[in-house]
């Protein structure tokens, strides 16, 4: 015990005599997630706040022009334009200008956009009530259906572009069946000239269908994703794998140093010094985690963003931290001990951990990638880790929830450890 | 088995991985009680392979050693209690003190406490380190490390002492402290195996010395068996150069 003891404090020693280890494990950490957090959730609020960029021409300038428009500026999502440099748009103007790149979205409502829905109407109604009006007749010779045009950035990005037109068209569908509703309405009224019996004109401030989007969570709490509960957990794991940098750079600088030449002589096992290493970057990992979880509930605050919220299960937090402190130990142990210079560590460490770290959905959400690349995700312990607190922190789960993540993080540590006895063994066997 | 033999060596040998000679080639010796051993040899003849071997830092190709009467293979963590070793490259952590770093290698070795804390501040004072104790050792001249690198492997008291080449780069102070204080550890029961290029300080501090080349011993003896036995040599470093045949070494 005192051995290990000495071990402990030794360790810590030279980490707190180390200020550009410290920054590595604990300063970068907390800047990487301010910063992340806050260009992601800038990057949404921008979005928000000053709209996406829409030229708007209308090309009809009835009431599907108008109400489209309308509906469009009073949208927070959209900063709708009908002129461009002063001057009009136009169908030309608008296709040249989103091309640019100087608008996002161009919309453009063809000319006679209204009355053609208001004629198929007439149509529609004349038809199924088989009335003798001959102007109905004639309206079998109008096309179908409107056509409105939406232009697209080429630049856009994809998966964004897709949320927004969906929106647009359904908008704009929305727009189209109040027009189609009036026109029936009016048809109806006409057909049925007794008043009592007229349809009454409730639709427009009405919905048939209404969508009620909750997040199916089980947590008390009204936990909302956003920016801070999805980054504070993903850049709390990253940095706890980070420790493998500063780990195995300790380790192959006691080899450097000559120090294990004389450690290997005494009598004291070799895994004893290990452990004393491990004990204290565990530490180090808990205390970074600690940190982490501050920095989102105490100070991305005061910087305008939602607070962290934990979830109801403490428990599962803890059980779920030692076991990725443990995890991201072993990992640094076993890189420390394959490596065989410091460089070649750092190197190694740098590179795993962000190959690690992409795989495992810290970078992107590992459902947008393709089935090849999840599958591959399911093998990261860095994913392991997240998918454990986003059931924590986003799903209401309990300690029996992350039990299977936990089980492989731990599992993840004794693999580690294994290939770092055997690695151990093979070098001193020359 | 000798009684008064510290260690007994039989065909030692050993060939690493991959090299087509032996480091060291199947020989035989043993050291009493008490000795100053010299081991003495030119480059890559086989000393630091044989010291390596003999504190347990890896196993030979074939042979058999005793330490202490123990088998050095089936009792290796009874043996590393009584051994310490004052390697050749300073073995400290630059970043911590010298109390910090003697007092992590004397817990090593099972020492805690006031007896831990007494042997560091005796020998810290013995070798004129005290004043400077707070400091890290990087901060620390060639000499200061030496000392603090020779007191890491003696704070123990152990039995048998290996010290590969522990007075290497330091001035004729440090050196003179250093081999003054050796002398008294051996005078207090410890047995002392020595490598060293400095051939007048061997002859002066060993009480025997073996001059090994190419894995294999040339020749054994006192200091003063052997210049006499070399017909014409003044010194030992001329009997040195005899039997080693003076050729550039890697």
């Amino acid at each position: 015990m005192t051995k290990l003891l000495a071990t402990v404090k030794k360790e810590i020693l030279l980490l707190i005599r180390d200020k550009v280890g410290l920054s590595i494990l604990f300063i970068m950490p907390m800047v990487l997630i301010f910063v992340m957090t806050l260009v992601q959730d800038s990057a949404f609020k921008t979005m928000n706040e000053k709209g996406i960029p829409v030229v708007f021409v209308d090309n009809d300038k009835d009431s599907l022009g108008i109400l489209i428009e309308q509906g469009l500026k009073n949208n927070d999502l959209c900063s709708l334009s009908d002129s461009i440099d002063g001057k009009k748009a136009t169908a030309e103007l608008a296709q040249k200008y989103v091309g640019e790149g100087k608008f996002l979205v161009g919309i453009i409502i063809p000319k006679g956009a209204t009355d053609a829905i208001r004629k198929n109407v007439t149509r529609l109604v004349s038809e199924t009530l088989n009335t003798e009006d001959t102007a109905a007749k004639r309206t079998n010779t109008l096309p179908d259906s409107v056509e409105i045009t939406i232009l697209i950035d080429p630049v856009a990005k994809k998966s964004f572009l897709i949320s927004v037109t969906s929106n647009l068209r359904e908008f704009i569908s929305e727009v189209k069946t109040k027009i189609m509703f009036q026109a029936f309405a009016d048809q109806i009224a006409e057909v049925i000239p007794d008043k009592q019996n007229a349809p009454k004109k409730t639709y427009e401030r009405s919905q048939i269908i209404k969508y009620n989007e909750v997040y199916a969570s089980e947590t008390e709490d009204k936990i909302v994703p956003n920016a801070v509960q999805h980054n504070v957990p993903a850049w709390t794991i990253f940095a706890m794998f980070f420790i493998a940098i500063p780990l195995s750079g300790s380790i192959l600088k006691e080899k450097n140093e000559g120090s294990v030449f004389r450690l290997h002589t005494m009598p004291t096992p070799y895994l004893l010094l290990v452990n004393g290493k491990i004990i204290v970057y565990v530490m180090v990992c808990l205390i970074q985690f600690v940190l982490m979880l501050s920095v989102g509930q105490v100070f991305l605050p005061m910087l305008g963003l939602p607070a962290l919220v934990l979830g109801n299960s403490i428990a599962g937090i803890l059980l779920l931290t030692f076991a990725t402190a443990f995890a991201a130990t072993g990992y640094g142990v076993m890189v420390g001990t394959l490596a065989t210079t410091e460089h070649q560590a750092a190197i190694m460490g740098s590179l795993s951990i962000l190959l690690l770290s992409a795989l495992g959905g810290i970078w992107v959400p590992s459902y947008v990638m393709p089935e090849v690349m999840r599958n591959i995700s399911a093998w990261s312990p860095l994913n392991w880790s997240l998918e454990g607190f986003y059931k924590l922190f986003l799903r209401g789960g309990q300690v029996s929830d992350i039990l299977p993540e936990a089980l492989k993080l731990v599992l993840f540590f004794l693999a580690t450890m294994t290939v770092t006895s055997i690695a151990n063994r093979k070098k001193r066997n020359v | 088995m000798n009684n008064t033999a510290i260690i007994e060596i039989e065909n030692l040998t050993k060939t690493f991985k991959n090299a087509t000679e032996p480091a060291v080639n199947g020989i035989s010796f043993s050291i009493e009680r008490n000795e100053i051993f010299g081991l003495l040899g030119p480059n890559g003849a086989g000393k630091t392979t044989t010291i390596s071997i003999l504190c347990g830092l890896f196993a030979p190709s074939s042979g058999k050693v005793r330490i202490d009467g123990k088998d050095l293979f089936d009792e290796s963590s009874a043996i590393k209690k009584i051994i310490g070793i004052v390697p050749q490259d300073i073995a400290l952590y630059p970043t911590l003190n010298a109390r910090e770093n003697l007092s992590f290698y004397g817990s090593m070795y099972g020492l805690h406490g006031k007896e831990l804390k007494d042997r560091i501040e005796s020998w810290l004072n013995k070798l004129g380190l005290t004043d400077a104790a707070k400091r890290k050792v990087s901060t620390y001249s060639g000499g200061m490390k030496r000392r603090v690198n020779l007191i890491a492997g003696i704070l123990h008291s152990p039995k048998l002492l290996f010290l590969d080449e522990p007075t290497v780069g330091v001035d004729v102070h440090s050196r003179n402290v250093i081999i003054e204080h050796l002398k008294s550890i051996n005078a207090e029961g410890t047995t002392i195996i020595y490598t060293s290029h400095h051939m007048e300080e061997a002859e002066h501090f060993c009480t025997r010395v073996s001059i090994i080349d190419q894995g294999k011993i040339l020749t054994q003896g006192t200091p003063a068996e052997l210049i006499s036995n070399n017909n014409g040599a003044a010194n030992l470093e001329a009997v040195f150069l005899n039997l080693t045949k003076r050729k550039l070494r890697d």
